[in-house]
């Protein structure tokens, strides 16, 4: 079943980083194994004595091109909205769109969002016609002040960027997807194996976006491979309806006419 | 004068205001064989603005160009 972001639909539920994988070519092939069709990316200092950037940006392309997919720039590095929104600008005139995977963080040791500057951040590049993902804490009034300035997809994380510690707050997790059942929910961040990304679809989130999962895992391309499944696997047991918990155990084989040794 | 490109200072040699146009070249060899935006002092600067927008003395210009992310 398809992903709805700012009305593109998708075939696949994984957004996937560009970043921090042991080769351009292992990159191209574990984003072709996830299915992904959103890659994320940034921008840095231009060195005029460096070709790598600009070659690297032709392959970015060329990978986007092949899956028939999306780019979305974030603001990484950014402290304040000021600085994100001129690094969102920077970013629309070269990437050629309005999506935008928001970033302002307020803590350097656990890169945590700020959720101040994150608001005002978004406020201003709503108002200026970007369609806006903002990475953010697992606090459901920061998600639902979120949405409430436009922001259609919204981005909590699972944990600290890069940690792979997985759900740290599930209950938080949930209960964001049981008051906001409009919006389009992506867990980000944090996020260390498949079965990480299938509890957080079989919670209901519309999608997952991940890197450091992917990119530092011993096998990058088989490991894409597996949150390609997972997901999918989670989002069809959501779908599938997930049966109620019970206390007591209950017979799976039927106890009628059970031979031998209950027959007195 | 003094303008920073990336970090770098640049000295001219005459308290003249330069145009980005102008700032960009000294630190492209061919600018237009590179994929970049320019913000001046914090604030980005759109490629229709490049002849128009003066770099004064203590200026910086950030040139970003696209990289890898999560």
């Amino acid at each position: 079943m398809s992903l709805n972001i700012y009305g593109q639909q998708l075939n696949s539920r994984l957004l996937i980083g560009s970043a921090l994988y042991p080769s351009p070519q292992i990159m191209k092939q574990a984003i072709l194994a996830s299915g992904s069709q959103v890659i994320t990316l940034s921008l840095k200092r231009q060195n005029p004595n460096e070709q790598s950037g600009q070659q690297i940006w032709q392959y970015l392309q060329d990978v986007v091109k092949y899956v028939n997919g999306f780019l979305l720039p974030n603001t990484a590095g950014c402290k304040t909205a000021k600085e994100a929104i001129t690094l969102a600008k920077m970013s629309r005139e070269i990437f050629q769109t309005n999506w935008l995977k928001l970033e302002v963080i307020g803590d350097d040791y656990n890169l945590q969002p700020d959720p101040i500057e994150l608001l005002n951040a978004a406020e201003q590049l709503i108002n200026d016609g970007f369609n806006i993902l903002p990475y953010c804490t697992d606090d459901l009034v920061l998600c639902q002040r979120l949405y409430d300035l436009g922001c259609q997809v919204i981005m909590p994380w699972a944990s600290p960027i890069g940690t792979g510690k997985g759900l740290m707050n599930p209950y938080n997790l949930e209960t964001i997807r049981l008051r906001l059942p409009q919006a389009t929910l992506i867990l980000d961040a944090g996020i260390g194996k498949p079965s990480d990304a299938c509890l957080a679809m079989e919670m209901g989130y519309d999608g997952v976006l991940l890197n450091s999962a992917v990119a530092l895992a011993d096998n990058p391309v088989l490991m894409a491979k597996a949150f390609n499944q997972a997901i999918q696997a989670g989002e069809q047991g959501y779908v599938a309806g997930i049966m109620e918990q019970r206390q007591t155990a209950h017979p799976s084989t039927p106890t009628l006419d059970m031979p031998f040794w209950h027959q007195n | 004068m003094n303008i920073h490109i990336n970090g770098k200072v640049y000295s001219l040699p005459h308290e003249v205001n330069i145009t980005v146009s102008a700032a960009l070249t000294l630190h492209f060899i061919e600018p237009q064989q590179s994929t970049f935006a320019v913000a001046l002092n914090g604030d980005f600067v759109g490629k229709t603005n490049y002849d128009t927008t003066i770099v004064s003395n203590g200026d910086s210009i950030d040139v970003l160009q696209p990289i890898q992310g999560g």
